[in-house]
């Protein structure tokens, strides 16, 4: 009888003690006081830092068919201060764990980005794999910015951003784990997307959508968006380049495409090669597809410093501008030489201007002081101060089809 | 004679808890010293620990009784009293630190909040009540917690696999030696695992090829730590240092994670519940110890003592966890090495002499 009364009091005891351990009840935050932010931008001005946060708003209906969304704004003299400042304002608990993005607007370029972003990368509240990206003017008016097709512009971003198999691999999408590692690497180096706005009917910038939005308040809703923001949608195929935390210049939608295609898998992204002069003298319009590509980047020091990019591509036809066709589009018909000429052609011009974008904006972001290190270390003190002066490049394209 | 442990439960031990326990800051640890050579930091500790290893196997082979019986028969009562107590102030020193990283995980990971100061007293009820158990307990601990301790390891392994630059280890040591041993000099803390061998001679029922299969059972577990290693440095390359929780961070990067969620938990939470008892080891060995040392036949009196020295440095000096932690990695880890690697390299000589003495006889 003793016994098993003190088998219960023990049993109740770990019970009471595993509850501590394992459920948080004691540290839980009443669900209704906890915003769950979806992306944070933020702005500088001076010496402080203004931290909008982008909070979805979960509705117990059905009749709602549209996300519902709330802007909250904090200011501090750091971006944790802010978060702070925000909450304090607010009354409900900045809760970053679901903020998979994160804004930067442009007035923080001019000072280095790396104060803002540094807090999200060495803090546990955030995950470090949210997506940066840079505003091309204010970074809390792009986050007010509704677009025709997501109510909530941080995942409508995050769908521009981060796209799926099947899509063009033309932004340059970046972390902030990456973009911290790039920062500290030894060549200081990193991107990321800069996101300007567009008007859904036309692919025009619009430049004035994004000053109608949410201003000057601590808050705004949808239900105050301005009708006019539903006619923008976002582009971030441009690229931000950073070198010691300073934004030093950008690669055009064109270059982002090439950057991409000598840096990650580049299957599925379309590539239009135009004017291709067929053997009958007339010029057609072609629109390849990649199905496979092998960028190789090797650097060589023995005939002084040579970057040998050799990129091969095998393309099938998606679309052809031409009077008369005997091919199906859905046969992987060859590509004629006229085709690969042009195509390799493009893609080398590309690629130079590529190289001539890292020299004059000394952004390393094809990793080549890295590459420098880690392959030729006997030689790296020799070339790490002059490594882009002296870089010579020996480009080879080869594009091919079904044969 | 009655044997507390089987082979199989030796063998398994080590791929229980030796990688375990190195998972959590010991990674950035050996980043901030020895950068892309932190897996040859891990490799050489590895080595050590295998070299010492090697000579227990040896002990293991000609021991005719435990390692309590060896040292009383070659040094006396008083002597080996004074060698156990020794071993005792290791066991405890041992477990500080790992015990501060699940405790700081813990809070600052799977809590919002800062949580009540209460919520680790499960952890310390844990240790107490295997600390008051036979040494079957960790035999049949290692049957059930290998199989945690590897699933746990390989989720999160193949999650990094993708985002890792493995040619950010190159050059291979480019560092200098200097700071390669330097790392391994400071990680001493968190290895010496043969060590737990020594307690384990005349345990187990030891036969031919027994050795063979513990020393593969070792290199599988230490080559499953060098490769947490190399794959940790690939990730984070740079700012690999400021990782100070390898064990959340490492996998998170994954597009699937990014669409599906942090599932990757599966494998944290099975890494941290094979991990809670990883960290009781040491606390159980200096228990043993105490019972052997003060002749304790009531084992609540000695795990009452070791418990509440680790819940009283882990509660009375949180402030000072950060200098706690340097000494630990600084003047502490000559002591750890002579511990767990320069002593135990004597244990087979112990076992001739009590032969000659039989011989003798």
């Amino acid at each position: 009888m003793k016994s098993t009364l003190k088998a219960k009091i023990l049993l109740g005891l770990a019970f009471v003690l595993f509850l501590f351990f394992f459920s948080n009840d004691f540290g839980l935050i009443d669900v209704e006081k906890t915003s769950i932010i979806t992306a944070v931008a933020i702005d500088k001005e001076d010496q402080t830092f203004t931290v909008t946060a982008q909070i979805a708003v979960p509705e117990a209906t059905d009749t709602n068919s549209e996300n519902l969304k709330a802007q909250l704004s904090g200011k501090g003299s750091t971006v944790g201060a802010a978060l702070k400042d925000l909450g304090d304002v607010s009354g409900w608990f900045p809760k970053l764990a679901f903020c998979n993005l994160i804004i930067l607007g442009d007035s923080l370029t001019d000072t280095n980005v790396i104060e803002a972003l540094d807090y999200f990368a060495k803090t546990l509240r955030v995950q470090d794999s949210a997506l940066v990206a840079l505003a091309e003017n204010s970074a809390k008016e792009l986050l007010s910015i509704t677009t025709p097709l997501d109510n909530i512009s941080a995942f409508a971003l995050q769908k521009v951003m981060l796209k799926n198999q099947g899509f063009d691999r033309d932004v340059a999408s970046t972390d902030i784990k990456t973009f911290c590692s790039g920062y500290y690497s030894r060549n200081g180096s990193a991107f990321m997307p800069l996101i300007k706005t567009v008007n859904s009917g036309d692919n025009s910038s619009d430049e004035s959508s994004s000053d109608s939005s949410t201003k000057g308040g601590s808050s705004g809703s949808s239900s105050s968006a301005d009708a006019k923001n539903k006619d923008s949608l976002f582009d971030a195929r441009t690229t931000a380049l950073f070198k010691d935390g300073y934004k030093v210049g950008e690669l055009d939608p064109e270059l982002t495409l090439t950057f991409n295609a000598l840096t990650q898998n580049f299957s599925d992204t379309t590539l239009p090669v135009n004017d291709v002069l067929e053997q009958d003298g007339k010029t057609n319009n072609y629109l390849l597809t990649v199905i496979s590509s092998t960028p190789k980047l090797i650097l060589n020091v023995n005939d002084g410093l040579t970057l040998d990019i050799s990129l091969k591509l095998y393309c099938k036809i998606s679309d052809h501008a031409s009077q008369s066709s005997k091919d199906a589009l859905s046969q992987n018909t060859p590509l004629s030489t006229a085709v690969k000429k042009k195509a390799q052609d493009l893609m080398t011009e590309r690629i130079n201007a590529l190289i001539e974008v890292e020299k004059q904006t000394e952004c390393d972001f094809l990793k080549i002081k890295e590459k420098l290190y880690r392959y030729h270390n006997k030689q790296y003190s020799k070339y790490k101060d002059n490594f882009l002066s002296v870089l010579k490049t020996k480009v080879n394209v080869i594009v091919e089809g079904q044969k | 004679m009655k044997f507390q442990l089987k082979t199989r439960q030796v063998c398994l031990f080590f791929i229980a808890f030796l990688p375990v326990i190195k998972l959590f800051t010991l990674p950035s640890v050996f980043a901030q010293t020895a950068r892309e050579d932190m897996w040859i930091s891990a490799t050489i500790s590895l080595l050590l620990d295998f070299i010492t290893l090697s000579f227990l196997i040896v002990a293991c082979k000609k021991a005719q009784t435990n390692f309590f019986g060896l040292l009383e028969n070659n040094f006396g009562k008083i002597a080996s009293k004074i060698i156990l107590m020794l071993y005792f102030v290791f066991f405890s020193l041992k477990a500080i630190v790992p015990l501060g990283e699940q405790k700081d995980y813990v809070e600052l990971t799977l809590y919002t909040l800062m949580p009540s100061k209460l919520y680790f007293l499960p952890f310390f009820a844990l240790a107490f009540y295997l600390c008051t158990k036979h040494l079957r307990v960790l035999g049949r601990l290692s049957d059930v917690l290998w199989v945690l301790s590897v699933i746990g390891l390989l989720i999160l392994l193949s999650l990094s696999l993708p985002n890792a630059e493995f040619d950010a280890i190159l050059p291979i040591g480019a560092t200098g030696v200097k700071r390669i041993l330097s790392a391994s000099f400071k990680a001493f803390n968190w290895f010496g695992d043969a060590v737990y061998l020594m307690f384990f001679i005349g345990e187990f029922d030891f036969r031919k090829k027994d050795g063979l299969k513990i020393s593969i059972s070792y290199l599988i577990s230490s080559l499953l730590v060098v490769i947490f290693m190399a794959v940790f440095y690939s990730v984070f390359t740079s700012i690999a240092f400021r990782q100070r929780f390898a064990l959340t961070e490492i996998s998170k990067y994954t597009a699937v994670i990014n669409n599906i969620g942090r599932f990757d938990y599966f494998g944290i939470v099975c890494l941290l519940f094979s991990n809670a008892f990883a960290l009781s080891i040491p606390l159980y060995f200096s228990c043993r110890i105490l019972n052997h040392v003060f002749n304790i036949n009531k084992k609540w009196i000695s795990a009452l003592i070791t418990t509440a020295i680790q819940l009283i440095i882990m509660t009375v000096f949180t402030q000072y966890y950060l200098s706690i932690e340097k000494l630990m990695t600084g003047a502490l880890s000559i002591f750890f090495f002579i511990m767990a690697n320069v002593l135990p390299l004597a244990t087979p000589f112990l076992t001739f002499r009590r032969k000659q003495n039989e011989i003798n006889a």
